[in-house]
């Protein structure tokens, strides 16, 4: 129980940081607590069959659930992906506004059109 | 050939064309790159349609093409469906695919990068309509969420960039929060097809119908937020208005009404689905009211095309909703099913015409103010448009969506208004029709002349490939107006083939005429005074809405504070209000 209250809280912290925080990169680490918590989330739920690496050798009997670990795989690498992409839209739009914090870089998008 | 070997063709063409877009990337600037670039486009928007006219007579006779992906067993790999529904959807995607990407042979963005992403992003449309799968859901609206917020700022404007940051923060966070819709269901059933869960939730236990119904609400909210449903729909206006023009077109066509499709799916089957129907119904009545009168108050005149969007998407959540909530098996059901989709594919071709013919206006005007840009015809004339293509386009798109008889707009919004009638969503659209008269009415004066004492625009663009611009190559305003015209003819033609039109998607909704839904009539007596009704209506409130306390109504309403926290206040209300009007509705 203890874990998936503190995967909450993990979850509540990635939220508030892309809500609530001004600075843009900081919004992109709060995106990216919030991907590991569901992610953890996931693991978690795989681990309630079984312990070991779902690799088959023989012996091996209480192997974790493989299917929540496999579709993790997938979630992780679509994170990279945004990630990267919000990085990248970041770098822009601090190279046409030089600023970082979100309230800033939307006044000044306003007086240039 | 049997259809499961070529159903899959609609999603791996476009991708196959996307690989040889990217090597045309790798050459050296060219002949021979140009050549693979334009294989890679015939090879990903040509093809897949030949595909799917051989998969029209299994689906027309109510059969589907259901499976495993790779045959792996049931319960392990990703289950899919082509059935008619998934038919539908592919032709509105490949239409206005093809002549977005047409048009921007000569507007721009060009180049193999461009084509690629494009080509990706077809390719995930047809995924996302064919897959069964909760999992497979989620990446293909992903891979459909990255192809946009790359999309978009290739405008190059900085505004562009913006918006697509602020949808790519609201929805890859609301796409985390589908993950844990996933979960939900994962954790109660132990699968992931939609037909596994739906099993799997007839035997739980009655305390963990509250997990399944928040787990919905999640999933459900997550999709609406691409749909941009109102309370929702905050990243859409700046996204559509400054994306390039034919990735608006594509936008507001396509993209945000796969997803609503793709979660009817969902819908039709799980316990709880009716419910969500009846809610999104509400909000998408809702939304059509409101995003009109938003519409109304802009300046802008892209913007003002993508709160109209909105509204237009408001109608098509309206029909769809209300069929999920009586049952989309039943006669009545199947009429709004079917009003739904043809009003989303109607919408497609006449929002897309608009989006192409005001890009082409603006940028010759080089101005997009509605209040200060006027005799566009005659800026077009001067750079080099001879005879006035854009504007007829303007015009034929103008009345189709204002649902003016006979054209495509009037049979749709008829199909949908005839099979509501009496309830609520029936006022609300009805009164949403006057204000897109009204608006359209405001958007077409950047057309009228100034007469003497209109400015003279010494620094008006050219359009490159006219006559007034001889160093650029011809193909560029020959792309441009062919891909406006061919969805000219289409509104005019989905207009006067309508009963055709209406009996073959009836049939193909209906699952092989189980169930036939009644055609509505078009030309009634009725029908035709509540076109004038409105048409009429419309003209008065324009001019309300240019008297001087109308203006300043709709001052304070285009300057209403809009942030970034807001749309993410609104995703949590959002799925807040629907998790509670489930959790009540079984209690």
């Amino acid at each position: 129980m203890v874990e998936r209250a503190l995967l909450l809280c993990l979850l509540l912290i990635g939220f508030w940081g892309v809500v609530a925080k001004k600075n843009i990169i900081k919004k992109i680490f709060g995106l990216n607590i919030l991907n590991a918590a569901a992610v953890m989330l996931f693991i978690l739920e795989g681990n309630r069959i079984g312990s070991e690496a779902p690799i088959l050798e023989s012996g091996l009997a209480q192997v974790v659930d493989p299917i929540p670990q496999a579709l993790m795989l997938t979630a992780i690498v679509i994170g990279v992906c945004v990630t990267a992409l919000a990085l990248a839209l970041a770098v822009h739009l601090y190279q046409i506004t030089g600023s970082f914090d979100i309230e800033t870089i939307r006044e000044r998008i306003q007086d240039e059109t | 050939m049997r259809p499961e070997d070529i159903v899959f063709a609609t999603v791996m063409l476009p991708l196959l064309g996307a690989a040889l877009a990217f090597c045309a990337k790798l050459l050296p600037k060219g002949r021979v790159a140009s050549v693979v670039e334009y294989t890679g486009a015939l090879v990903g928007l040509g093809l897949p349609p030949l595909v799917l006219i051989l998969l029209f007579p299994v689906v027309f006779s109510g059969q589907s093409v259901s499976g495993v992906v790779g045959q792996w067993f049931v319960g392990i790999g990703i289950t899919f469906r082509f059935d008619a529904l998934a038919w539908l959807v592919n032709i509105l995607g490949f239409t206005i695919g093809t002549a977005a990407w047409v048009y921007s042979l000569g507007a721009g963005p060009k180049g193999p990068a461009f084509t690629g992403v494009f080509l990706i992003q077809t390719a995930a449309l047809c995924a996302t309509i064919m897959t069964t799968d909760l999992f497979n859901l989620f990446v293909c609206l992903e891979i459909m969420g990255i192809t946009s917020y790359v999309l978009i700022p290739t405008s190059r404007k900085a505004g562009a960039t913006l918006a697509s940051f602020s949808y790519l923060m609201v929805s890859a966070s609301a796409m985390v929060f589908f993950l844990l819709g996933t979960y939900g269901f994962y954790r109660l059933t132990g699968a992931l097809s939609y037909e596994g869960i739906s099993n799997g939730l007839q035997a739980i236990s009655s305390s963990d119908t509250v997990l399944s119904i928040v787990s919905l609400a999640l999933l459900v909210s997550a999709i609406a937020i691409r749909v941009a449903v109102m309370p929702l729909y905050g990243w859409l206006p700046d996204a559509h208005a400054l994306a390039p023009h034919a990735v608006s077109a594509v936008l507001s066509g396509v993209l945000i009404k796969t997803p609503l499709f793709a979660l009817s799916r969902i819908l039709f089957l799980f316990p709880a689905g009716m419910q969500v129907g009846e809610l999104m119904g509400i909000a998408g009545g809702v939304t059509a009211v409101l995003g009109v009168v938003i519409a109304l108050s802009q300046e802008d005149a892209k913007r003002l095309l993508a709160y109209h969007s909105i509204s237009q998407i408001g109608y098509v959540v309206a029909a769809w909703g209300m069929a999920i909530s009586i049952g989309v098996d039943s006669p009545a059901g199947t009429s709004l099913m079917v009003a739904a989709f043809l009003h989303a594919f109607y919408h497609a071709l006449f929002k897309g015409l608009l989006f192409l013919s005001i890009g082409t206006t603006v940028d010759v005007a080089k101005e997009r103010n509605v209040y200060i840009l006027r005799d566009s015809i005659g800026k077009l004339r001067a750079a080099g448009e001879r005879i006035p293509v854009t504007f007829m386009c303007f015009v034929i798109g103008a009345l189709a969506i204002s649902a003016t008889p006979p054209l495509n707009g009037f049979v749709s919004k008829t199909a949908i208004t005839y099979a509501m009638k009496g309830s609520l969503h029936y006022y609300l659209l009805s009164a949403a029709a006057v204000g897109t008269v009204a608006s359209f009415i405001k958007l077409s004066r950047i057309y009228w002349p100034t007469g003497k004492r209109g400015r003279l625009h010494p620094e008006l663009g050219v359009l490159p490939g006219s006559s007034a611009n001889p160093q650029t190559k011809a193909y560029g305003l020959v792309a441009r107006l062919t891909a406006q015209s061919v969805l000219a003819v289409l509104c005019i033609a989905g207009g006067l083939a309508a009963p055709h039109i209406l009996t073959i998607i009836g049939t193909l909704m209906s699952r092989g005429g189980t169930n036939i839904a009644v055609p509505p009539i078009l030309y009634s007596t009725d029908n035709l005074l509540k076109t004038g009704v409105t048409t009429l209506g419309g003209i008065l409130l324009f001019f309300v809405a240019t008297s001087k306390i109308g203006s300043r109504v709709l001052h304070t309403i285009r300057t209403r504070p809009r942030s970034f926290q807001g749309l993410f206040v609104s995703f949590s209300l959002g799925t807040a209000v629907l998790a509670a009007f489930l959790v009540v509705g079984k209690i």
